[in-house]
C-alpha cells in the first residue's frame, strides 16, 4: 500500500467554514482555549447510573434532554448549526459521519418510554440533518467506527479534487449514552479518573460528546464566493490493520498505510509535518500502536504528538472531525496543544508528547490520525493556506 | 479516463450462492443454511473461526466476499494481507444487532453487558470482520443514502480506486437474508461488465437478484 499516490488536479479541496459543540460550550475558539488552558471537561455522569460501570466518568454537554423529545445528537446539532447562522449553500453535498447516531431513541424505546425504536437508524438522521443544514445536495451517511468524521473529510475532500463535486458539508456527531457506555465499560476499556493519553499510568479512555461541521469547497468556488480560507485538506489515507476488531494491530501497519497514503497523496514527505494530532485514546494498547507507527515514520525530525482526549473525552464518530478543527486552528497559532492530563509519558512515547502547549516557529502542515474498532485507521494532511500577495 | 470493471462477484440469498465468472449456483437443499454450508464450501475449505457467534449481518458479507474473491481468483488467506479495500451498505444500519444488545442489556438488569454483543452494533462491522477473515489492509467504510445504496458504494469504490486510494475495492450490500458484493479494479481491456454498463443496465435501486441478472446479462454479452 506505501507509495501509492493520489493523482494531483487542479481541483484544491478547503475548509471555508467549520465549527463546534463540545463538553467545553458552543464554538470552536472555547474548545481550543480550554485545551491550551490545560483544562479537562471530563467529570462524573450524571445522565443515567454507572453505579455498574467500570468508571462513572464521561465528557458530556451541559442541558441536554436525555430521553426527551428529541435524541441528544439533534439537541447538539441544532444548537451547532444555531451558532453557525446561515452560510450552507443549498446546492452542498452532505456526508454525516456517526457511529451511533440517535441511538438514545432506541434505548428509549426499548425501556418503554415511548417512541420507535426505527427512530434511532442512521438514514432518518441523515434527513433530519440536510433538513437542518438546508445541504440539498446528494447524502450519505459514512460511519468508519471511530474514525467515521475524518473518514468523511477524507471523501468530502476526494469527491472536490476529483470534480465531482465543489461544496460538501461534513456534519458529525455522536453522543454519551448508557447503551455506549455499558458497551464500553464490558469492554473493559475506560479509565476509572480521566484519561491519560500516552502516560506511563494511563489505565483507559473516556467518553466524550461533540457535534462538529466543516465546510468543504473547491478552492476556486472558495476564492469565487469570497470566502476565508481556513486551510487546506492537502492529503488522506485509509489503512486496516485486518486483525481484531477491538485491539489494534501490534505492528501497526494498518495505521503506517494510512499516513503513507495520506503523505502520499499531498505529495510531502514525513519530514515536511510539523506536528501530529494523535487519536490518543488513553487505552495502552492504541497509544503504544500510534507510537509504534510514529516511530517508523518519523523517526527523523520527531514532529510534537499531542491528544485532546484528555480534555473532550472520546467522541467517537465526532472525534476526527473535532480533532481536525483543533488541529487547523493550532496551525493558525503556530501552537501545539498540551496533552491534557499527561504526568509522566510513557516509555515509548517521551520526547514526542508534552504536558504544556509549544509554540513553533511557523507551522504550516499538520497530520491528524484516527483508529477504530475493526481495525481502521485514517490520516489527513492539512495544510495552512499560503498567504497570497 | 479510467475504466473500472466488475471483477468478480458472489451472490448470497434465501435460495442458495453464487458467483458470476465462475458460473455457480449453488440452491439451498431442504436442510441446508448458510451455517451448514460455512463449513464445507462456501469459505473455500477455510471456514470462519466463530462464524456462529457472528451476527446475522456479518456471516451474510462474509459469505458473500468469499464468493467474490474466489470469482476474482483472489486467494482470500487473512495471512496474505492485500491492497483490498470494502464498502458497503445494508438497509437498516445496524438496528437488529443494537436491539439485541440493549435487549440483552435491560433483560440482565442493565448491569451485564456483553462485550462480544456491543462489537457489532457499529454499522462497519461485518465489512471489519470480513477485513479480518480475508487480510483486506485498504479503506474500510459502512456508506448509506436516503434509499438502497448499493451504487453509491459501488460509485465510491471506483471513486476511491481512481483515485489510487486502493488497488481493488469491494462494494457491496446487504438487505433482509441477502447479500451481493462486487470486486471492482481498473480494466485495461475494457469489455462490457464495466461499472458504467452495471449502474445503467440495473438502475440504483436494485436488489441483489436484479444486479446478478444484470451482471449475468454483460458478461454473457462479452463472451458472445
Amino acid at each position: 500500500m506505501a507509495g501509492r499516490g493520489v493523482p494531483l488536479s487542479e481541483l484544491t479541496p478547503v475548509i471555508v467554514q467549520a465549527d463546534m459543540l463540545t463538553p467545553f460550550g458552543a464554538g470552536a475558539d472555547l474548545c481550543f482555549e480550554s485545551i491550551l488552558a490545560k483544562q479537562s471537561a471530563v467529570a462524573t455522569v450524571k445522565r443515567f447510573n454507572t453505579a455498574e460501570f467500570t468508571s462513572r466518568i464521561a465528557a458530556t454537554i451541559r442541558d441536554l434532554q436525555y430521553h426527551g423529545e428529541t435524541s441528544l445528537v439533534m439537541q447538539m446539532l441544532e444548537r451547532l448549526f444555531a451558532l453557525s447562522g446561515p452560510g450552507i449553500p443549498a446546492d452542498a453535498a452532505l456526508l454525516l459521519a456517526t457511529t451511533k447516531g440517535e441511538i438514545d431513541l432506541l434505548e428509549k424505546s426499548l425501556l418503554g418510554k415511548g417512541g420507535d425504536s426505527a427512530e434511532s437508524r442512521l438514514d432518518r438522521l441523515l434527513a433530519k440533518v440536510a433538513d437542518l443544514t438546508g445541504a440539498r445536495g446528494p447524502s450519505a451517511v459514512v460511519s468508519a467506527a471511530c474514525t467515521s468524521s475524518s473518514a468523511a473529510v477524507g471523501r468530502a475532500a476526494a469527491m472536490i479534487r476529483s470534480g465531482k463535486t465543489e461544496c460538501v458539508l461534513v456534519a458529525a456527531c455522536d453522543s454519551v449514552t448508557e447503551f455506549i457506555y455499558s458497551g464500553f465499560s464490558s469492554l473493559m476499556a475506560l479509565d476509572a479518573v480521566p484519561a491519560r493519553p500516552f502516560d506511563a499510568a494511563r489505565k483507559g479512555l473516556s467518553l466524550g460528546e461533540a457535534a462538529a461541521f466543516s465546510l468543504l469547497m473547491s478552492e476556486e468556488r472558495a476564492n469565487r464566493e469570497g470566502r476565508n480560507i481556513l486551510c487546506e485538506i492537502a492529503g488522506w489515507g485509509m489503512g486496516d490493520d485486518a486483525n481484531h476488531m477491538t485491539g489494534p494491530s501490534r505492528a501497526s501497519e494498518g495505521l503506517i498505510s494510512a499516513i503513507q497514503g495520506a503523505l502520499s497523496s499531498a505529495a510531502v514527505a514525513p519530514g515536511d509535518i510539523d506536528f501530529i494530532s494523535a487519536h490518543g485514546t488513553g487505552t495502552s494498547y492504541n497509544d503504544e500502536m500510534e507510537m509504534r507507527a510514529f516511530r517508523a515514520l518519523f523517526s527523523a525530525t520527531t514532529p510534537p504528538v499531542y491528544s485532546v482526549k484528555g480534555a473532550v473525552g472520546h467522541t467517537m464518530g465526532a472525534a476526527g472531525l473535532l480533532e481536525t478543527i483543533i488541529a487547523m486552528k493550532s496551525l493558525k497559532a503556530s501552537t501545539v496543544p498540551p496533552t491534557v492530563n499527561l504526568q509522566c509519558p510513557d516509555n515509548g512515547a517521551r520526547g514526542w508528547v508534552s504536558s504544556e502547549p509549544a509554540l513553533l516557529k511557523r507551522a504550516k502542515r499538520a497530520l491528524v490520525v484516527n483508529s477504530g474498532f475493526s481495525g481502521v485507521n485514517t490520516a489527513l494532511v492539512l495544510n495552512l493556506p499560503l498567504v497570497k500577495p | 479516463m479510467m475504466t473500472i470493471s466488475i471483477l468478480g462477484t458472489g451472490w448470497i440469498t434465501s435460495k442458495g450462492y453464487g458467483t458470476i465468472n465462475l458460473g455457480e449456483e449453488h440452491l439451498f437443499a431442504p436442510e441446508e443454511t448458510l451455517y451448514t454450508v460455512a463449513k464445507n464450501g462456501i469459505f473455500n475449505r477455510r471456514p470462519v473461526k466463530n462464524f456462529g457467534r457472528l451476527d446475522r449481518l456479518s456471516r451474510i458479507t462474509l459469505a458473500a466476499v468469499s464468493l467474490a474473491l474466489k470469482d476474482a481468483g483472489i486467494d482470500s488467506s487473512p495471512d496474505s494481507k492485500k491492497d483490498i479495500g470494502i464498502v458497503g451498505t445494508n438497509d437498516q444500519g445496524s438496528q437488529e444487532t443494537d436491539t439485541a444488545y440493549f435487549r440483552d442489556f435491560v433483560d440482565n438488569g442493565r448491569k451485564l453487558a456483553r462485550a462480544n454483543l456491543f462489537i457489532y452494533t457499529l454499522p462497519s462491522s461485518p465489512m471489519g470482520e470480513a477485513a479480518i477473515h480475508f487480510g483486506l489492509a485498504g479503506p474500510l467504510l459502512y456508506m448509506a443514502g436516503a434509499g438502497r445504496s448499493l451504487a453509491t458504494v459501488m460509485v465510491t469504490a471506483a471513486e476511491m480506486i481512481a483515485g489510487a486510494e486502493s488497488t481493488l475495492m469491494l462494494a457491496g450490500m446487504t438487505c433482509g437474508d441477502e447479500g451481493i458484493y462486487t470486486l471492482l479494479g481498473e480494466s485495461k481491456a475494457g469489455g462490457k461488465c464495466t461499472l458504467d454498463n452495471v449502474l445503467k443496465s440495473a438502475g440504483v435501486d436494485a436488489d441483489v437478484e436484479k444486479f446478478v441478472t444484470t451482471i449475468r446479462s454483460l458478461k454473457r454479452g462479452q463472451q458472445a
